[in-house]
This record gives C-alpha cells, sequence and structure tokens, in this order.
C-alpha cells in the first residue's frame, strides 16, 4: 500500500510538470495578452510595446517559462500580472472557499446519498422507486438552476441565509456556516443523487450473493448482515462514485461561485483567463492538478481500508 | 472495529449536517443586515477593475475603483456639472481652445504624505501619457504638459479641443493625479494607492476580484465630505444575484437592469437611471469591400428608414429603452430634435430600388451576447431589414469585449452592432471616428470640417456646428441608430445624494465637498 502511495506521488511531480507546460502552451496559443487586455483595444502599438516591457511578456517564451519554472522550484509563483498580488497566497485564500464548498458538499452527499440508497436497496417498494425518481431529478437539474431557487426562496423571501458572499470560518464559524449553507446545497443534489444511485446498485447486487444467504441462513440480524457485511463490500463502488464526484464538484464549484458570489478558485480561473494572466492560470493549473491526485490518492487509501486484497498488493 | 470507527464516522457526519442546517437557521440575521451599518458603504459593480493604477484603469462605471482613492483636477457632479476639485480654477489660455491651464488647490496631500504641487501633477499626467491606458485616447491630442507657476498647469493641444474641462474629470484619467511614489513604482499602485482622494486602498481586507476595501484618507482636504468610516467594492455580475444582494441589504447601490428593475422596485429599492448608449448597426464597409451594396448610400439610408424604433423600443421595455433616430442621445450637447430617421418602409423600398437592390442581398453582421444579452437587439435588427430583402446572418462573439473589439476591427465584417456614447458631439466624433466604429477608415472632409470649426467654438456657436455634423452623420449612413438604453442602478432608501443625468450616467459616491458626495439618509 505504501509502495502504491509512494509511486503515485513520484508520478505526480512529471505529471505537474506536464501539466505546467500544457497550460503554458495553451495560454499562450489564446490570441491577445495581458497588455492588449490592460491597455484595450485601441493602444497604441508604442503602448502596448512599453507595457509589455514592463510586465516582461516582450521576453521568449522559453524564457517567461524557465523564469516561472525556477521561481515555483524556490516556492514563488510569481505575482498576478492584473492585480498584483501574490499567486501563491491568492490561491491559498481562494482554496479555503473552494475546498469549504466542495468538501463540505461531498460530505453532505456522500451521508445523505448513502443513506437514500441503502435505505432504497433495503426497504425497496414504493420507497425504493421514490428514492429512484429523487436520483433522476437530482441528475437533471442543473446546479445553478437550483442555486437560483434557492437564493428565491432562502435569502430573499424568507431572509434565512445571506444571498451572497462568503464569511471565513475564523472569522465566524456560525457565519461561515450560514454562508455556505445554500451553495453546499445547490453543489451537493447532483452527488446525492449519483452515490445514492451507486449506493442502491451496490448493496442491491451485494445483497443477492451466495454468503448473504448463508449468513441469514445462521440466523445473523439482518441489521448486521447490512451494516457490517453488505456496507462494506458494497463500498468499494461507492467510493469511486465519490472521488467522480469530487472532481466533478471543483468544476461545478464555477458556476455555484458565480451565483453566489464566493472568492474561490473557479471564479478566479475563469477571470484570470479571460484577462491573460499567465502567472494565476499556471498556479491554477497546478493547484487543481493536485487537488485531483490528493483526491486520487484519498480514494486509493479508501480502497485500501476497505479491501485488504489491495492493502496486500 | 472496523464497524465502530464506520459509525462514529457517520454519526460525526450527520451531527455536522445538523449542526450546518441548525446554524444556518439561527445566524442568517446578522448575515442578511450586513450591508445595514450606515457608516459603511457597500456597493456592487459588475466586473473586475481592469487596474487600480488610475493611468491604466478602465471608463464608465468602472471609474469608482479609482475615483474612492483618487481625486480628479475637476470633478463632474451626478448632474453633469463640471465643479473644482484639485484644481480651483481653470480656463483656456488666448483663443482657439488650444491652451489650457488650471490652478491648484492649496493644501492637497497624496497618501504617501508629499505635496501635491504643479510639479507632482504634471509628472503624474506625463506618466498617464506615457503608459498609454484605455482612456488615452480620449483626452485630446495632447502636445505638452508643463508646470507654469508653484500651482499651475498649463496643457497644450496639438489640435483645438473645445472639452478640455471635461477631460480633466474622474472619468477621463488624465487629471487623476497620482502621486509622485506611485508614478516613480506604478506596480504599487496595485496594492497601495498613493491619491489625493476621499479613501486609501485597503489590501489588506481587500480579496483582488471580488472585493475591493477602502478606509479614510486621514490626511484627505475636505474631511466633511468623507460621509463614510469604510467604502466596499464587491465585483457581482450575475444580474440575479446583483437583485439578491441589494433586495437583502448586502450592498447599499448595485447596477441594475431591464430585465430585473421591476422586481428591484417592487422590493422597495429606488431606481436611478440616465440615458447612456446609443445602440447602433455601424456599416463601415462604406466602399463595399466585403459587400458591394453598403457603397451606395441610397442602401444605407434604406436601412435606416426600414428600422420601426418605436416597435423596438416596446420590445425591450419602453421604461429603459427609447427610439434613436439620431447619432446622439436626447439631452447631449449637438441633439437637433428636428431631424432624425423616421420609420418609412415604403421610403427603404424605394431607395433600394433605385440603388439596384430591390431584390435584397446577403449581409452578415457581427454582433455579440455579453452587453446585448441574447442578442436580443440583433435579431430585431435582423428582423426588421427582411422587409427590405437584406437578409441578415448574425455573426455572434460571446467571450469577451477585447474579443469583441478584435473581430470588429479585423476588416472581415461589413457590419457590426455596437453602442455609441458621449453627453456632446465632440466625445462622440472622437469616439465614432476611429476603432471598430470605423474599421475600414472612410473619412468625409465636409464633416471634418464642420468638426473642426466646432472644436474651436464657444457655446451657442458651438452647439448649432454640433448639430450641423450630426445631420450631416444622417446624410453619411455610416452609423444607422437603433434605440437608446439607460444606465439602471438599484439604490437602498438609506442613502441619499444619488442621481444619474445624461452629462453623467455613472454616478460616483465621492466628491470634493460634502453636498457633492453621497450621504447616509
Amino acid at each position: 500500500m505504501l509502495r502504491l502511495l509512494a509511486n503515485r506521488l513520484a508520478l505526480s511531480v512529471p505529471l505537474l510538470f506536464v501539466v505546467s507546460v500544457l497550460v503554458f502552451g495553451l495560454a499562450s496559443l489564446v490570441p491577445g495578452d495581458a497588455a492588449r487586455t490592460i491597455l484595450g483595444e485601441q493602444a497604441t502599438p508604442e503602448a502596448v510595446a512599453y507595457l509589455r516591457n514592463q510586465l516582461g511578456l516582450d521576453q521568449p517564451w522559453y524564457e517567461r517559462y524557465g523564469s516561472w519554472l525556477a521561481g515555483v522550484l524556490h516556492g514563488d509563483f510569481g505575482t498576478s500580472i492584473l492585480s498584483g498580488q501574490d499567486v501563491w497566497t491568492t490561491l491559498n485564500t481562494r482554496l479555503g472557499v473552494t475546498l469549504s464548498l466542495v468538501l463540505t458538499a461531498l460530505v453532505v452527499s456522500t451521508v445523505i446519498g448513502v443513506a437514500l440508497g441503502l435505505v432504497s436497496a433495503v426497504r425497496g417498494g414504493v420507497l425504493g422507486r421514490v428514492v429512484d425518481v429523487l436520483s433522476l431529478i437530482g441528475l437533471a437539474l442543473p446546479n445553478f438552476w437550483i442555486a437560483i431557487v434557492l437564493v428565491s426562496l432562502f435569502a430573499v423571501q424568507f431572509r434565512l441565509f445571506p444571498a451572497t458572499g462568503y464569511v471565513p470560518l475564523t472569522a465566524s464559524p456560525s457565519e461561515w456556516i450560514s454562508s455556505l449553507a445554500m451553495p453546499v446545497a445547490a453543489l451537493s443534489l447532483l452527488g446525492i443523487a449519483i452515490i445514492g444511485k451507486q449506493t442502491r446498485d451496490s448493496v442491491l447486487d451485494t445483497l443477492g450473493a451466495e454468503y448473504v444467504r448463508v449468513l441469514r441462513a445462521n440466523g445473523v440480524s439482518e441489521r448486521r448482515i447490512v451494516f457490517v457485511h453488505v456496507l462494506r463490500n458494497a463500498a468499494i463502488p461507492i467510493v469511486t462514485a465519490m472521488g467522480v464526484v469530487a472532481v466533478g464538484m471543483v468544476g461545478g464549484s464555477v458556476f455555484i461561485e458565480s451565483v453566489f458570489v464566493l472568492p474561490g478558485l473557479g471564479s478566479l480561473a475563469t477571470q484570470s483567463t479571460l484577462d491573460h494572466d499567465l502567472p494565476v492560470i499556471l498556479g491554477l493549473g497546478v493547484y487543481f492538478t493536485m487537488l485531483v491526485i490528493v483526491v486520487n490518492v484519498l480514494v486509493d487509501l479508501a480502497y485500501g481500508f476497505l479491501n485488504p486484497k489491495v492493502r496486500a498488493s | 472495529m472496523p464497524t465502530l470507527h464506520r459509525s462514529r464516522l457517520l454519526t460525526a457526519a450527520v451531527a455536522s449536517a445538523m449542526a450546518l442546517t441548525l446554524a444556518a437557521c439561527t445566524t442568517s440575521g446578522s448575515s442578511s443586515t450586513s450591508g445595514g451599518n450606515t457608516s459603511e458603504l457597500n456597493l456592487q459593480f459588475t466586473g473586475v477593475p481592469i487596474s487600480l493604477n488610475p493611468a491604466l484603469a478602465g471608463a464608465g462605471g468602472s471609474t469608482v475603483y479609482t475615483a474612492l482613492a483618487y481625486d480628479s483636477l475637476i470633478h463632474l457632479s451626478n448632474e453633469g456639472k463640471l465643479e473644482p476639485d484639485l484644481a480651483e480654477s481653470w480656463k483656456y489660455v488666448g483663443a482657439g481652445n488650444k491652451v489650457f491651464e488650471l490652478t491648484l488647490r492649496e493644501g492637497v496631500k497624496f497618501a504617501s504624505g508629499k505635496p501635491l504641487t504643479a510639479e507632482a501633477a504634471v509628472a503624474s499626467m506625463q506618466y498617464f501619457l506615457k503608459a498609454g491606458g484605455p482612456l488615452a485616447p480620449s483626452v485630446g491630442a495632447v502636445d505638452k504638459v508643463e508646470a507654469t507657476g508653484p500651482k499651475t498647469v498649463r496643457i497644450t493641444y496639438k489640435t483645438a479641443n473645445p472639452d478640455a474641462a471635461g477631460t480633466m474629470d474622474q472619468y477621463h484619467g488624465i487629471g487623476v493625479l497620482i502621486g509622485p511614489d506611485g508614478v516613480a513604482n506604478p506596480q504599487s499602485l496595485l496594492t497601495k494607492s498613493d491619491g489625493t482622494g476621499a479613501y486609501v486602498y485597503d489590501n489588506a481586507t481587500s480579496v483582488a476580484g471580488s472585493r475591493y476595501s477602502y478606509t479614510k484618507n486621514p490626511s484627505y482636504f475636505n474631511p466633511k465630505a468623507q460621509q463614510f468610516s469604510k467604502v466596499s467594492v464587491r465585483v457581482i455580475g450575475d444580474p440575479q444575484a446583483v437583485l439578491s444582494a441589494v433586495t437583502t441589504g448586502q450592498v447599499d447601490y448595485a447596477t441594475g437592469s431591464p430585465a430585473t428593475a421591476d422586481a428591484a422596485e417592487a422590493a422597495g429599492l429606488n431606481i436611478v437611471k440616465a440615458p447612456f448608449f446609443n445602440w447602433e448597426l455601424v456599416l463601415g464597409d462604406t466602399e463595399g469591400t466585403i459587400s458591394k451594396p453598403l457603397a451606395d448610400p441610397r442602401v444605407r439610408q434604406a436601412i435606416g428608414y426600414a428600422i420601426n424604433r418605436d416597435a423596438l423600443s416596446k420590445a425591450f421595455g419602453a421604461n429603459f429603452t427609447k427610439p434613436s433616430t439620431q447619432q446622439l442621445i436626447e439631452g447631449a450637447d449637438g441633439y437637433d430634435e428636428s431631424i432624425g430617421y423616421t420609420f418609412d418602409l415604403q421610403k427603404a423600398k424605394s431607395l433600394m430600388a433605385e440603388a439596384g437592390y430591390a431584390q435584397g442581398f446577403p449581409l452578415t453582421v457581427l454582433t455579440e451576447s455579453i452587453l446585448d444579452r441574447n442578442t436580443t437587439y440583433s435579431q430585431a435588427v435582423a428582423d426588421a431589414l427582411k422587409a427590405i430583402g437584406i437578409t441578415v446572418t448574425l455573426k455572434v462573439v460571446s467571450t469577451t469585449v477585447p474579443a469583441f473589439i478584435g473581430e470588429a476591427t479585423s476588416k472581415k465584417y461589413a457590419a457590426s452592432i455596437w453602442p455609441s456614447a458621449g453627453p456632446n458631439m465632440f466625445q462622440n466624433y472622437s469616439q465614432v471616428s476611429g476603432g471598430l466604429f470605423n474599421p475600414f477608415g472612410h473619412k468625409d472632409a465636409q464633416l471634418d470640417g464642420i468638426m473642426q470649426r466646432a472644436s474651436a467654438a464657444d457655446g451657442s456657436e458651438r452647439t448649432a456646428l454640433y448639430q450641423q455634423a450630426s445631420q450631416r452623420f444622417q446624410e453619411l449612413a455610416w452609423l444607422i441608430p437603433l434605440i437608446a438604453t439607460e444606465n439602471v442602478y438599484y439604490v437602498s432608501s438609506k442613502l441619499e445624494g444619488i442621481s444619474a443625468s445624461v452629462g453623467n450616467p455613472n454616478p460616483m459616491p465621492v466628491g470634493p465637498t460634502p453636498e457633492l458626495a453621497w450621504r447616509k439618509a
């Protein structure tokens, strides 16, 4: 298991390098640059040349990339061309918002999804069909639409939650929760649907296994069969689904952050791409890749915890 | 043991979820009233600042990011009047509107503590011109800027500039003075302001791209005009999110839109509005390079007569749009109610027939969905032109304004749709004589002559010449006016002193006197 993890982490280094090269290449291919963004299309060539020189954009691409890479190896991700802010500090500030949103949504999705899937599989009947229908609705409704409905109801109509904005956990835990309640709800619905459906299918498969019949024949209680034996064996596909949901939530957070005006990584990604703010775009590329690597490592760890065969291999 | 671990985990997760819901319900009051502290002003703006460096900053409403921390030589009030600010007085020197002189206010300091002197003002203005930011083309053809005394600054123009005072306001950049430290290190202005404004930028409590915070400037020259202890500008782009934020009191002032204005009014907000954009069909290909029929003025005029502007205005909300029949919006200096296009389909068809295009022709029109959300204006124009046989294909840019401008100036399109603006013909003419309004570089000696004479004239003589220019625009039919749209703002009832006008459709919260600044009700 440790070797697997070591391999994963070792592979992540070249992966991060390749991603940074790709991001740099793709961002450079987009017409225009930050100097044009700042000065506008009517700027004189002299003004553009002056600003490009000031910002170092007139250097050859390999020198700019090399300079960025050398900085990163020394822990310096550079500064944003447009805002002048330190990229690493900006990313860390914004990561707190996105992680708060995504992790909380993942926990909520898992708890509710597993609970609904389990009840549906074990009880079946009308309840099972209700869960199925709810899953379909969750899959069909776009999260930004749900977000708008939630704001109209719970912020504008009933004034239960703030309509927009984010309060850091360190500033006020209760306001942090309040500011995240609706974004988490909007982001969770799809996750609940996916995890709920996966749990139901997986548990139903496992309940039909030979060993469950043997356990029942030996008089083991249904509760013990479900929670001790079935759930554990059904867990691997559920954990896989959680990994997929987590990565999907990072992408989905872009829309949610826009509707709830949360200063997270998603809105930063959109803005910096439009602005041709290359240091921020590169930082984001590396950051998002690291997030995906961490999620995959956590999924691997969960596999090992749940399945002794994985640990042994 | 694993069972125990899992059940603990499950319990903890359920407890977290319940706590989240419970806490959300119990803390809602404090969050929903966060904008209610009247010593704080919470503003909304649609986009992030292009730059916090005034020499590179953007125009229009985005001026708020710099206006809070940087006073200008002359202040443009909400009513569109020019008021003394860092300059106590100003005048043209000699005749011909080519030399302009300002006398600076005494006792003003920059945020760095350094005093405002004529040398500092000149250095700031020269840096502005060298930086060549988005506002640089709008300040006239400056030949030189010099200090003619310890408190006097003189600007000499290469050609007459009848609106020199107007270009020294908070919206044009050159008169927005940066201190010597900021001029020496412009990059520092992104995190630390160096102006003479009522507030200073507070980088520590700001989140770039999301919230920009300002605190009182302790050395501001008129403390009575500092109406708030703190001002924040929140970046909220989505119109629905804007409405939610202002309705629930999270922001006190926001940029509205016709789509949400009724809901805002129903929620008890004050609606402030002023005419701003004059949407136009830009028929730039007047030599017929891409579309041969457009070389004939009769075809271009036919297009002007084929559009039912009253119907367009009604369709898009008569409260926030008006039919636009000429180059300037109503109320602007040079607007002439006796001229303009009328809707006359018969005349349009006759002109098309005279030009040899009775059967019409295909036309690709470049448009965008950034300002014209869902391209509703453009589609309406395309429908209207069917009546005279012109089959319009819309090419839509939906990414960014610079991307649209890039396409519009590429000479690949014979026509495009984009709004012009300007409180007088001088500013409007400066805008539309180049760039995306004139991608093929057409010129008209008669129009240029009128504008040259207007630039050196004053008062009613100038207005009359502006009106002649408007008439000439109609004859040339390079630009077909469509509808005029209004800037709409939502204002909390806790604020007063806010208005907008044709002369200033983008009101700012600060001013050099208490009467010119916004204040709590």
